[in-house]
């Protein structure tokens, strides 16, 4: 089989699968903020108990995460060593940088985090689940950075075939970048904002005891996801100018698409330069499911008098709709890079010419074999996040009080 | 300039293995569970001692293996000819070695999270595996750096079959032997006084088996014909060799008279030099060619041009202590023996 093939075919497998995670862990940590914050100010204990519970699920999720956020980084060089070799001067700063400022932190922050209940001061506590949602918010910034600099390559000269940084305020004002992160940033607001109310909803369907507690998640659930999708929804269309000016092959045909794919061919010879179809298939999609979600307004009227729970329908209604986010971020995702094919930087480097020359029986185990595990580990993943959400808040293992006793050994008294 | 980078790559990557070193070294440690009669009773019990070596870890877990992440980032910003050289030269041994960094990350975060003994006990089953594998993966790394690459004019490096030699397996064994001997010293150091005495003493045991696999990878790699072509200052590798085996033995003295802390730092040193030996024993080259000298990728012409050099020198200047400093903090926050009322989560 062909490597480029299956380098592509692994590297759209293991981004999907950690792109469902992060914004998940992107989304969640803002609410979670949010909620940790407001028993800080307040000292009401409920709100302790919903960043306990919140918090034992996003920290299930951060799992995966990580998994796959470090395959990922290791793709690079396995699979596409031409990426580094001819723009790894410029496309590397970016990565270099995110590792070095945000996800270092990042995780050294959580770990506190998670260890720190009733040992650390709580506004030291606090302080760090804002330090870990400023470094996640940079790690996904710095990503878009890197991303949107292969959207629309900036800021270099190209000396014997390889890309040298001349201008490195240009990749911070690319104008791929500031939308795209606006973009994905609602994106992960309105999944974190959709899981909170759907599983919320599922409980008050339930009946489950904690009625005033998930009561509290659904509204903050639900306002999260009204106000982040009409952001979303803005930010997305923003896109359509500087990505059309830019990228005249991604989304339509038209005189800008000739000329440029008569400039490619002169510059690098003939060949096929149109994406295939299946970015703006991913393009139709996303945006249909985007009104979809859109919606959500029409259900806030209902929280006055709790309309919206004695109802029952649209709680139903918010349960359907916790697949749709994550499918709308694939989507979106396809297209904008599907939409940027046959390049691995735009009108810059082919892709065939940046995967690494491997034999294609060890591509594969490495497709098949990631795949497999990662795969597994996702849906692992998933059954223990629905396990823990259906458990509910009365006592999540995150947070739980030390035992009183002063026993130095450590008994399992947990279950 | 391109010295001091290598030297933060060097720093950032024995940090790794150091700490992921008793990372990888506790969860070899979960192999212990005694198989004896599986009641009830025994299960509980053997669950409890792996969340209590789990939870020793425990705060620092995360915070461990962020130096790998920004290892291989510093690697792509800084060195982005070796990142793409390196990893796709030495394609099945990093596959293995992230597997094994994969399975570890989600075994030991998600073990705790269903009720079940069963479950748990594969959980552990997974952590057991993913350490061996990585590091095995990550000695064998360090291994076929010192033995050379067969990479050709045309900048590439040719096959994998290069890494099959019994040099690079012993190294992976060294290794091995090594993050097993981190960990049992980390618990020593960690677990309440009346559990630590057995680790201590199984650590004081493995710390032979442990020079026994690094004298096998000395002898190996003083006959590969390869090796020593390759390292091109023999002195300083025996020196930091001798210091490594110094290491050892100070750990042992050390483990014998109930001094913990200084075990641990002298198995610490122990994880850290190999990575210093290969650095500085492959100086000015980094990937040595054995099919074309001319072929060898030097450190400098492995580094990225001079503007993106001083654009993250510029960043790297502030943020490394500031990095260093929540790190101990973490350190300090966490320090001394686990208790009953640690948080336990893992």
């Amino acid at each position: 089989m062909d490597p480029l093939l299956l380098a592509r075919l692994q590297f759209a497998t293991t981004t999907s699968i950690h792109f469902l995670f992060v914004v998940v862990t992107l989304g969640l940590v803002t609410l979670l903020v949010g909620l940790q914050t407001a028993g800080f100010i307040t000292g009401k204990p409920v709100y302790e108990r919903l960043t306990r519970f919140w918090g034992q699920l996003y920290v299930i999720n951060y799992v995966l995460g990580i998994a796959t956020g470090i395959v990922m980084e290791f793709q690079f060089g396995l699979n596409w060593s031409g990426l580094s070799r001819y723009v790894g001067n410029v496309f590397g700063a970016p990565l270099a940088i995110e590792t070095l400022v945000a996800f270092f932190l990042e995780s050294t922050f959580l770990g506190m985090w998670i260890f720190g209940w009733h040992r650390l001061r709580r506004g030291v506590h606090l302080a760090l689940l804002w330090g870990v949602a400023i470094t996640a918010y940079a790690s996904a910034y710095w990503i878009m950075v890197a991303n949107a600099w292969l959207q629309h390559p900036v800021g270099y000269e190209v000396r014997d075939g390889v890309a040298h940084l001349t201008d490195f305020g240009a990749l911070l004002t690319n104008p791929t970048l500031t939308f795209a992160f606006g973009h994905v940033v609602m994106a992960a607001l309105v999944t974190g904002g959709t899981l909170m109310a759907a599983v919320s909803a599922w409980h008050l369907l339930r009946r489950t005891p904690d009625f005033l507690l998930f009561r509290t998640s659904l509204r903050l659930g639900l306002i999260t996801m009204a106000l982040a999708v009409t952001g979303l929804q803005g930010f997305g269309f923003a896109q359509f100018a500087p990505v059309g000016d830019l990228q005249p092959t991604k989304f339509g045909g038209g005189p800008d698409r000739d000329a440029m794919v008569a400039e490619w061919t002169t510059r690098f010879g003939p060949g096929d330069y149109t994406p295939p179809v299946l970015s703006n298939v991913g393009l139709g999609f996303m945006i249909l499911i985007g009104f979809t979600l859109g919606c959500v307004w029409l259900l806030l009227p209902l929280l006055w008098r709790d309309w919206i729970i004695r109802l029952k329908f649209p709680l139903w209604l918010l349960l359907l709709a916790l697949p749709l986010p994550f499918a709308a971020v694939l989507l979106g995702w396809l297209a904008r890079e599907v939409g940027r094919q046959p390049w691995v930087a735009y009108g810059l480097l082919p892709t065939d010419q940046a995967v690494s020359p491997v034999g294609s029986g060890l591509m594969l185990t490495s497709l098949v074999g990631f795949t497999l595990l990662l795969g597994a580990l996702a849906v692992t993943n998933w059954t223990l996040l629905a396990r823990h959400a259906a458990r509910g808040a009365a006592d999540p293992a995150l947070g739980r009080p030390p035992a009183p006793d002063t026993d130095t050994r450590p008994h399992p008294v947990f279950a | 300039m391109e010295l001091a980078w290598y030297a933060l790559l060097g720093l950032f990557f024995a940090t790794y293995l150091v700490l992921g070193g008793y990372d990888y070294g506790v969860g070899l440690l979960l192999a212990r569970r005694p198989t004896a009669p599986a009641t009830p009773e025994h299960d509980r019990a053997a669950d409890a001692s792996s969340r209590a070596a789990l939870n020793a870890v425990g705060p620092f877990f995360l915070g461990n293996e962020v130096w790998l992440v920004t290892a291989v980032g510093i690697l792509f910003g800084a060195f982005p000819t070796l990142e793409g050289e390196l990893l796709s030269g030495f394609y099945p041994v990093v596959l293995g070695a992230l597997a094994g960094v994969v399975l570890v990350t989600a075994g030991v975060q998600l073990r705790s999270r269903p009720r079940a003994q069963a479950a748990r006990a594969g959980w552990d089953r997974v952590v057991v595996a993913g350490s061996a594998l990585a590091a095995l993966g990550w000695g064998a790394l360090l291994g076929g750096l010192l033995q050379g690459v067969p990479r050709t004019a045309s900048g590439h490096v040719t096959g994998v079959g290069h890494v099959l030699t019994p040099f690079v397996a012993a190294v992976g064994l060294a290794v091995l032997a090594l993050v097993a001997v981190q960990g049992a010293t980390f618990l020593t150091l960690r677990l309440p006084a009346a559990d630590a005495a057995p680790v201590a003493r199984l650590a004081h045991r493995l710390v032979p088996a442990a020079l026994a696999a690094v004298g096998t990878a000395a002898v190996l790699g003083l006959l590969s014909d390869r090796v020593r072509a390759a390292v091109a200052r023999p002195a300083v590798a025996v020196l930091l060799l001798v210091a490594l085996v110094a290491a050892l033995l100070v750990a042992r003295a050390a483990l014998g008279r109930g001094r913990a802390g200084v075990a641990f730092a002298a198995t610490s040193a122990a994880l850290a030099l190999p990575v210093a030996l290969v650095g500085a024993a492959l100086w000015p080259r980094v990937l040595v060619s054995t099919v074309d000298p001319a072929a060898s990728l030097t450190v400098a012409d492995a580094a990225a041009s001079g503007p993106t050099l001083s654009l993250l020198g510029w960043l790297a200047l502030p943020l490394v202590p500031a990095l260093l400093g929540f790190q101990a903090m973490c350190w300090w926050v966490f320090r001394g023996r686990t208790d009953g009322r640690a948080p336990v989560y893992w």
